[in-house]
């Protein structure tokens, strides 16, 4: 008993200070949005900082909080300050996607949606925030329909569409392997869309199949599909698998020695998994959405390049970092450029949007195709380095550095019917 | 085709062997404290990096060896503080903490080294495939079968002819009556639980070997690893080797057939062992009897 009343009493003062520091904060929190002028502009992200997109996700959140930095260093968006919330979309989970992107929709009335890793997580956003009038950039899901087949007014996409990648680099790898093809490609939409853009460009270019081994998202073990592959004799091997399966695909090959008997390549290469993988791992020919080693001269990359060390403990930035960065910036750029943040405004001021320089970071021309809302970004086409050439940051040989347009399909052929609201 | 099924065997096999190793380290804690282990594929990421963290000093043959042993201390040490405390009660408690437990350990190990995976090289003795037309033998995962066999082999003699090994048995039949005989039954559960996390971490150094270093990296092996307790039959160690391995044949061979069913064939497995013979293979016989 005498333990109850002791407890009751601290529940007052408790209590009693709780109102107290309630009714302070009531009087402060006027004070702090006057001085800033108005209420700040809210920027929702879902990403998946949890499962097997963790890596991705949380270097796009760098990013993203990079841009956010410089811009709020610099007077904010139209005079007003952002604040970034971040919700854990997961890895896989489209239904724990939509409920974080409802949540920041509806109870934080969020300004400007961003996510996901994940194509058909980006894809499941993209309803949300359709159905509610969000504008949304999508930093790093690749599949074709987001800006083809369903592509919306509100939706718009900084990296590549799988189409794009498949023509970036098939040619290429056409001309330089030979021309019996043989896939490894995980079983989900990015995948199936990167393998039906490969076998277009294949058939185009007369080369022929040998087999498509569908893995699920999350392999560890690729022996068996390996074990196949050899079996029918192929003249390249495509790992078009992304992430860690990208890691232990490519570790098992180098074990198993198949790099020494098959080409090895792919489409999509990311700097995350190469990181992950031993050095006899990193091999063949592949295409980087956008690399951090390039030709001297290439203004604002020095800085970039600095920025993004100082936050992840003296890495090299990722085209996942650039992905959150671009993102951000090019809302900011759209929100000037209409000045309003509404979002049908901002929408139409972010359709054939071009980059300046220092967002880019690359040699070509980038901007936001108004007919689908793609950018077109560059590809960095070149070779995996085992230990890097001299600089053992540097894991990639960059040969060329393709533009965006040159690779990406017609608006018409990607399906994409625009409909701008009046 | 003929070839290609007698090399899926052979290549099951070899999965399988590695499922074994963690199963039964999660048949060892399920059997003797009535725990449904869920954070076991945390505990194989911690051994995981801690070979990392250890090679630059010790090497891979050193870190092979203390890497386990740390984990296992770990393990020890979360049995003492935490798992003791839901004994006797019902199992979803246990459940429960373990679930949260994986998830502790998963961000725990990002915070600690990072979202990225690292990379971790085997020694190059072992890379190397043992022939060009057995190109999926390589020496690592030959290596990696003879130490499942060795420690297999050695737990199995242990608990058959050491004191403690008999006392783990005979509480796993009747734990009441071993306590009613004065075993000091909680001790003995400490050390069986920090046993079959010893295997757990030795299944994380192993695996860092041939798959990404990575915080998830247990997730895709953990049930498999139960999925092989169930189909070889709860309570039975040997049943449990005979499941991972059955399991790791059946995936080999449905990759030949029908791809895109070799992850959903070993569900298909424990359904029908649940519903033709419930307690599995060899659950109805006493462990290693």
């Amino acid at each position: 008993m005498i333990k109850r009343v002791g407890a009751a009493g601290f529940d007052r003062r408790a209590l009693l200070k709780a109102g107290a520091a309630a009714g302070l904060a009531q009087v402060a929190a006027p004070f702090v949005i006057s001085a800033r002028g108005e209420a700040p502009i809210k920027i929702g992200l879902a990403n998946p900082l949890t499962g097997t997109y963790a890596a991705p996700g949380k270097n796009e959140t760098i990013g993203i909080q990079l841009a956010v930095d410089q811009l709020n260093a610099k007077n904010g968006i139209l005079g007003r300050q952002i604040e970034l919330l971040v919700e854990d979309s997961t890895s896989g989970d489209a239904g724990a996607a939509v409920q974080k992107t409802r949540k920041l929709i509806e109870r934080d009335n969020v300004d400007f949606l961003v996510g996901n890793v994940n194509s058909a997580l980006a894809q499941a956003m993209a309803q949300v925030s359709n159905e509610k009038g969000v504008l949304h950039i999508v930093p790093g899901g690749h599949t074709d329909p987001i800006t083809g087949a369903d592509c919306k007014w509100n939706v718009f996409r900084v990296c590549n569409t799988t189409r794009m990648e498949a023509n970036a680099v098939c040619s290429l790898l056409f001309k330089t392997y030979g021309k019996k093809w043989h896939f490894i490609t995980p079983d989900y939409a990015f995948g199936h869309t990167l393998y039906q853009g490969c076998e277009a460009d294949l058939k185009t270019l007369g080369g022929s199949i040998t087999g498509n081994e569908l893995t699920p998202l999350g392999t560890t073990d690729f022996s068996a599909y390996l074990i196949k592959a050899r079996a029918a004799n192929p003249d390249v091997l495509l790992v078009l698998v992304q992430g860690n399966d990208m890691v232990n695909c490519l570790k098992q090959i180098s074990q198993f020695g198949i790099d020494k008997q098959i080409h090895v390549a792919g489409t999509q290469q990311e700097l995350e998994p190469v990181e992950a993988m031993p050095p006899e791992a990193r091999v063949g020919v592949w295409m980087f959405e956008w690399y951090w080693k390039q030709p001297a001269g290439t203004p604002g990359l020095d800085d970039f390049i600095a920025e993004i060390r100082k936050r992840t403990g003296g890495k090299v930035p990722t085209a996942r970092n650039w992905f959150g960065y671009v993102t951000i910036h090019a809302y900011a750029l759209a929100c000037e450029k209409a000045k309003t943040i509404e979002a049908k405004a901002a929408a139409k001021a972010l359709a054939d949007l071009e980059l300046p320089p220092e967002i880019k970071l690359q040699p070509n021309k980038v901007y936001f195709r108004g007919g689908d809302h793609q950018l077109m970004l560059s590809a960095f086409l070149g070779e995996l380095l085992q230990t890097g050439d001299g600089d053992p940051e540097n894991l990639f040989k960059v040969n060329s550095i393709v533009a965006g347009d040159s690779v990406a399909p017609s608006v018409t052929d990607t399906g994409c019917k625009m409909n701008m609201p009046a | 085709m003929l070839q290609l099924i007698f090399f899926n065997v052979t290549n099951g096999l070899i999965i399988g062997a590695f499922y074994a190793l963690m199963a039964i380290g999660l048949s060892l804690i399920l059997n003797l404290s009535g725990v449904i282990n869920f954070a076991h594929g945390g505990f194989l990421v911690i051994g995981g990096y801690l070979a990392y963290a250890l090679t630059p000093r010790l090497g891979f043959w050193g870190a092979l060896i203390v890497a386990p042993f740390l984990t296992a201390l770990i393990g020890f040490a979360v049995e003492r503080l935490l798992i003791r405390r839901l004994y006797g009660r019902d199992p979803l408690y246990s459940l429960l903490l373990t679930f949260g437990l994986a998830f502790i350990i998963e961000d725990g190990t990002r915070q600690i080294w990072g979202a990225n995976g690292l990379p971790f090289s085997v020694p190059a003795a072992l890379t190397s495939p043992l022939s060009y037309q057995f190109f999926f033998i390589t020496g690592y995962r030959m290596f990696m079968v003879a130490v499942v066999a060795v420690v297999v082999a050695v737990l199995f003699v242990l608990l058959r002819y050491t004191r403690i090994g008999v006392r783990i048995r005979a509480g796993t039949l009747d734990l009441e009556t071993v306590a009613a005989l004065g075993v000091n039954v909680r001790a003995l559960r400490s050390l069986n639980f920090a046993v079959g996390i010893f295997l757990a971490g030795l299944a994380g150094v192993l695996a860092a070997g041939q798959i990404g270093l990575e915080p998830t990296m247990g997730d895709g092996l953990l049930m498999p690893s139960f999925i092989a307790i169930i189909v070889g039959g709860v309570g039975s160690l040997t049943g449990t080797l005979l499941g991972g391995l059955l399991i790791g044949v059946a995936s080999g061979l449905t990759a030949v057939i029908f791809p895109s069913a070799s992850e959903a064939v070993i569900y298909v497995m424990m359904a029908i062992v649940l519903l033709v013979r419930p307690r599995g293979l060899l659950g109805e016989e006493g462990m290693l009897s």
